[in-house]
């Protein structure tokens, strides 16, 4: 379970944007993240991925390269995955957002979670919510994946640890035990 | 989100989400050429991160439900522009009858970004050059280029002009198969051949859009055509083109081969088989393309990818003839 942050970064959001407001230069969004509705005041320009990390302090979205190529800030929008580097907020009014932190289910992970852990697809970990959250949409496509289209749908994650052969064998395992 | 502001309360930076053409031309109207439209963001906010967008006011087209469809219009298939590159990869009708196109969407970037990223924005992608698309802060310890406000090209060493390139994958597959553009702006709808969107200048890349244009739709001929597709890139997971070739030979035996991701537009080479020789080819190719080196791969090779691809296709059609 994660921290609820709502009422924290309601505090800290408003004082810092206050200036702001006055000249009409923010904007009000409204959308839920990870089942909570969350209203909230963000610059026309800033990306999903700031939104995530330092308006509602959810920082398991990792921030690699913030120009689309590495696949570290994938969520989901809508069940969709998208890198929220380039995703700007101000299009997710009324969406629906998922990041690593609301995959898990009354304390149990997530079959990709689980095998991440026990396969040893992670070694520094930083790549790993986005490389989750994009196995987790790839499977719900594609339940039944043999490795080369497992390795295409990770193609845009890139992982400087692993080696990839880890990750590609925990989604793999992930899939079998979602079919049983 | 509210977005009602009339004119005079316009707030000194917008975003604004339209659900119809009528009302973005209406938006952009009022914003006087100081904004961008978005589809799916994955270039334009690249350009952003790496202060490169100066407009003020973002109008996103993305919830303008008829640029999403695909539809068989006559002879022709109708690609709106909204329509993502991974809907392309995954229509049945695409891959039946124009399967050069299924080919090129899936080799654009990533599986992720592909379900963002869209048919318009992707004719649109800003040219590309290894000394302009840095961060604020590189660009600015080399000296800023021709492109970016400075008084010389850093590839060149002079003024003479701007040699970004065109990096559109399925401009060339697009162009390849002689499609043509509806554009919508101030003065109403019009269809271009898609050739003319290419300025051929490397800093003001695009033609046709100068008056609040959208792109509204692609439209395809759907005849029986022998295509073929070739991408040459440094990493095959991610990276944009360093020279993309897209060719097709229609009943007729009518050639289109476009060349892109080495000069300023995509290079149309054209004509019929029988007037045609792999000599010709190579000559047009190498009047045509400006291949300068600010890409990746070094332009040595680009260069010599150019003919290989050219001779591997030529190739091809022969032994299938
Ligand atoms: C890591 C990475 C790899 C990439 N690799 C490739 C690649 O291999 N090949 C490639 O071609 N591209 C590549 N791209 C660029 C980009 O993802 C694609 O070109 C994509 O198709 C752009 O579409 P979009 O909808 O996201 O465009 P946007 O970013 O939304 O828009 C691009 C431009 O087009 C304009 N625009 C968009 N739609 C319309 C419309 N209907 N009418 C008028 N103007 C419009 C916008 O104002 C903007 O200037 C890559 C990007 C990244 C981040
Ligand atoms: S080709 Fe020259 S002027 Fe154009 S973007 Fe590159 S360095 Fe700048
Ligand atoms: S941080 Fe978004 S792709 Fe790298
Ligand atoms: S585990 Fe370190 S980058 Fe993937």
């Amino acid at each position: 379970m994660h921290r609820d942050f709502r009422e924290e970064t309601e505090r800290k959001v408003e004082p810092a944007v206050t200036e702001a407001v006055k000249k009409r230069s923010m904007m009000e969004v409204e959308m839920i993240v990870n089942g909570v509705s969350r209203r909230l005041l963000v610059d026309p320009f800033e990306s999903l991925l700031y939104t995530l990390r330092e308006r509602l302090n959810l920082t398991g979205t990792k921030e690699g390269c913030d120009q689309g190529t590495c696949g570290a800030c994938t969520v989901l929008l809508d069940d969709v995955p998208v890198l929220s580097c380039l995703t700007p907020v101000a299009r997710c009014s009324s969406r629906r957002v998922t990041t690593i932190e609301g995959l898990a289910e009354n304390g149990e992970l997530h079959p990709v979670q689980k095998h991440m852990v026990e396969t040893g697809g992670i070694q520094c970990g930083f790549c790993t919510p986005g490389m989750v959250m994009t196995a987790v949409a790839f499977l719900r496509e594609k339940p039944r994946p043999d490795e080369r289209e497992i390795r295409e749908a990770i193609s845009g994650n890139l992982c400087r640890c692993t080696g990839y052969a880890k990750i590609v064998e925990a989604i793999s395992r992930a899939a079998e035990e979602m079919q049983s | 989100m509210k977005n009602d502001s009339p004119r005079e309360e316009i707030a000194e930076r917008s975003y604004v989400v339209v659900t119809t053409v009528e009302e973005a031309v209406a938006r952009a109207r009022e914003l006087r050429g100081d904004y961008q439209y978005v589809a799916g963001g994955t270039d334009l906010e690249v350009h952003r991160r790496q202060e490169l967008v100066a407009e003020h006011h973002v109008i996103d087209l993305t919830a303008i439900k008829e640029l999403h469809a695909i539809s068989i219009d006559g002879e022709e298939l109708s690609i709106g522009a909204l329509v993502t590159l991974d809907e392309i990869i995954s229509d049945v009708v695409v891959r039946e009858r124009v399967p050069l196109l299924a080919t090129a969407a899936r080799s654009v970037a990533t599986p992720v970004i592909r379900k963002s990223a869209t048919v318009g924005g992707n004719l649109l992608v800003k040219n590309r050059c290894t000394f302009y698309d840095q961060s604020g802060s590189w660009r600015s310890s080399i000296g800023s280029c021709l492109r970016d406000n400075g008084d010389i090209c850093q590839v060149v060493g002079t003024d003479a002009g701007c040699y970004s390139r065109n990096v559109s994958d399925m401009a060339a597959a697009f162009i390849a198969l002689g499609a043509t553009i509806v554009v919508r702006d101030q003065k109403g709808e019009k269809r271009y051949d898609l050739t003319a969107l290419y300025s051929g200048d490397g800093i003001r890349n695009h033609n046709l859009l100068e008056n609040d244009g959208i792109i509204l739709r692609v439209q395809v001929p759907i005849k029986p055509v022998a295509s073929w597709y070739r991408k040459l890139r440094l990493r095959e997971s991610l990276d944009f083109t360093s020279c993309t070739v897209a060719a097709a030979v229609d009943e007729r035996n009518y050639i289109r081969v476009c060349i892109n991701g080495v000069s300023m537009a995509p290079v149309l080479i054209e004509g019929d088989l029988a007037e045609l020789s792999l000599e010709e080819l190579h000559r047009r190719a190498r009047r045509s393309c400006q291949t300068v080196d600010n890409d990746l791969l070094p332009l040595k090779y680009r260069r010599e990818m150019i003919h290989i691809y050219l001779e591997e296709w030529w190739g091809s059609i022969h032994v299938d003839a």
